[in-house]
């Protein structure tokens, strides 16, 4: 298991539209479980519902986590897509 | 028996053929976590197969696959809970905790989860429905109808709707509308079965249930009295409208999108009254460019051959989000920030859509119309912005029509009440009778316990409209009408007589609003 801790920089938080995008991302990464994190609760980062539940705003700080398959190039993929949302 | 109701117009006649209410009582015995699990690949099957045809099911087909709903099936399951009630649990769980978000995209996807989760529900009974099954000419009877329904029935296999729930403007009157298929709502329909013969008077909102002989005989000669009147009607559809007066009254009608400006013309209508350009901006999931505005525009108007097109500009906010916007959400989206209230609070659309129209300008008449202006300083800032368009694509060498009309819809109380300082900015008015009723009569449209209230005929909006068209007249400028009283055949002498200049109405209903005013 390999983990990180980013701070979301969109100015709108993750809202609708890049989520669906992200969902997309970690669903093509058939063999690794990735999981987003804040201090209240885990979701799989393969639900949109779960991931739009968490609220994320500006400044909010998440972990992801990445469990099986290429754990490191699966993490950094995913973290730097959530870093590069500007929208 | 007859049963009465709220109708919309046209009589037909058919076979009951009932919408199934799910029977949530079955006693579950058996594998439950097994029974799910063919439910959910059979209405997976099910959706791929509907959203090859609709996007709606494409999205529902998104939500049945998070593994957020599933999982929390799986989980009231692993509780001992039989399948539909673990549905249930599962459903109020997910859009309960969806709900508190502010996102307007997410709430919508509330609306598809629930959706899907009806029809696991209607899976996991047994429930064999389709809309597939009904015969052609039937009469689809129904406690509601949703939007996944209309999109999912053959719509030419319906000769009439009848529902307990629901009011004269909600969705499935719309969409019957555009189809030309009356529509009863607001009725009991207890007494209805499956095959009964149903006779549906939408002029009245009557339904007679399993009619006599001699009730029938008299149907059928109405049938066929309105059947040869339409005809010869339809045939004088090219043929202006002039009163007995001798004065000539444009019929135009109302379109949302390419398809329906052709129908329109084919209808024989003078022109577009009320182009909505909000399907522009559905189409894709980002904010439509200037020059796939410009040539959508471009297109509409050279399917008016010559015929005045008036577009609307961008009628979104509170209830109609834009789904890539953050668009916050709004205890009262009616009262919120919409129509040129959101236009004027977002420029970088406004402009585009604003230059787009000039531009399109250029290939035939085209009128612009701004929605729920409310007060002259919104008018000037929508004109100001206007002004340096034009001058903008002056600079740039761009061509577009000089003297394009500029004119508002009256749908608000206060644009009632200041028409006579609007009407001195704009050259003309387009009242829209379906708001102007809810603001006037403080009734929301959708909500049946009040829809003894919702009345565009009623004397509180016939004062409106009256006085609407007094200051519009005294100014010099022309009145239209765009909202569903324009297309109710028993408003048209009313409306003629107020001194309303143009109807605009929805295509089928163009060639008996003509006659009507021939009268």
């Amino acid at each position: 298991m390999t983990s990180k801790n980013i701070v979301i920089t969109a100015p709108n938080g993750l809202h609708a539209r890049p989520v669906g995008e992200l969902v997309k991302l970690v669903k093509s990464f058939a063999d690794s479980a990735v999981t987003l994190s804040t201090p209240v609760k885990t979701v799989k980062a393969s639900s949109m519902l779960s991931i739009l539940s968490l609220g994320l705003k500006q400044g909010s700080e998440v972990e992801v986590k990445v469990e099986g398959g290429d754990e490191a190039q699966v993490l950094e993929a995913v973290s730097s897509f959530i870093s590069s949302i500007t929208e | 028996m007859t049963i009465k109701g709220i109708g919309t117009r046209g009589l037909a006649a058919g076979r009951a053929f009932m919408k199934p209410d799910v029977h949530m009582d079955v006693i579950f015995c058996g594998d439950a976590t097994a029974a799910f699990k063919e439910a959910y690949d059979a209405v997976h099957a099910d959706l791929e197969e509907l959203a090859e045809k609709e996007d709606v099911f494409a999205a529902h087909l998104e939500m049945l696959e998070d593994p957020m709903l599933s999982e929390s099936i799986e989980a009231f399951l692993g509780e001992d809970m039989p399948p539909v009630a673990a549905v249930q649990a599962a459903c109020e769980q997910v859009c309960g905790m969806s709900e508190d978000t502010d996102d307007e995209y997410l709430r919508a996807r509330v609306d598809d989860v629930r959706d899907v989760c009806r029809r696991l529900e209607r899976k996991l009974c047994g429930d064999v429905f389709t809309w597939g099954d009904m015969e052609p000419g039937s009469v689809v009877v129904a406690d509601e109808l949703l939007p996944s329904d209309t999109a999912e029935m053959d719509m030419s296999k319906v000769s009439a709707f009848v529902t307990h729930r629901g009011s004269r403007t909600s969705h499935v009157c719309i969409i019957a509308g555009n189809h030309g298929v009356p529509v009863v709502v607001g009725t009991d329909i207890s007494g209805i079965t499956k095959g009964d013969v149903l006779l549906v008077d939408a002029y009245a909102g009557e339904v007679i249930v399993c009619p006599t002989p001699q009730q029938m005989k008299d149907f059928e000669a109405r049938l066929d009295m309105e059947e040869s009147s339409l005809g010869e009607v339809y045939e004088h559809r090219f043929e202006p409208a002039v009163t007995r007066e001798g004065k000539k009254i444009p019929v135009f009608a109302n379109a949302g999108n390419i398809g329906e400006v052709v129908s329109a013309m084919e209808a024989g209508a003078d022109g577009i009254g009320l182009f909505r350009t909000e399907f522009v901006f559905m189409l894709s999931n980002q904010l439509p460019s200037e020059s796939i505005q410009f040539e959508t525009y471009r297109d509409a108007v050279l399917a008016c051959k010559g015929k005045p097109l008036t577009i609307r500009t961008l009628d979104i906010g509170g209830d109609k989000a834009l789904p890539y916007m953050d668009m916050p959400k709004e205890e009262n989206p009616f009262l919120g920030l919409r129509g040129i209230r959101f236009s004027l609070a977002h420029p970088e659309i406004m402009c585009p859509q604003l230059r787009a129209i000039l531009r399109a300008s250029v290939f035939g008449p085209v009128r612009i119309m701004f929605p729920m202006v409310d007060t002259v300083e919104e008018l000037s800032q929508a004109l100001a912005c206007l002004d340096e368009c034009k001058l903008q694509l002056t600079q740039e060498g761009i061509s577009f029509d000089r003297d394009i009309e500029v004119g508002i819809m009256i749908e608000t109380p206060a644009a009632v009440i200041m028409a006579d300082k609007l009407a001195q900015q704009c050259s003309f008015f387009s009242i829209g009778t379906n708001d102007l009723t809810q603001y006037i009569m403080a009734a929301d449209r959708g909500n049946a316990s009040v829809s003894y209230l919702y009345n565009a005929l009623s004397q509180p909006v016939a004062r409106a409209v009256a006085m609407t068209i007094d200051a519009a007249h005294r100014a010099g400028i022309r009145v239209a009408m765009c909202g569903e009283l324009a297309s109710d055949l028993n408003a048209t002498a009313l409306l003629l007589g107020l001194g309303l200049d143009a109807f605009s109405v929805a295509s089928p209903a163009v060639p008996s609003v003509k006659e009507n005013i021939r009268k």
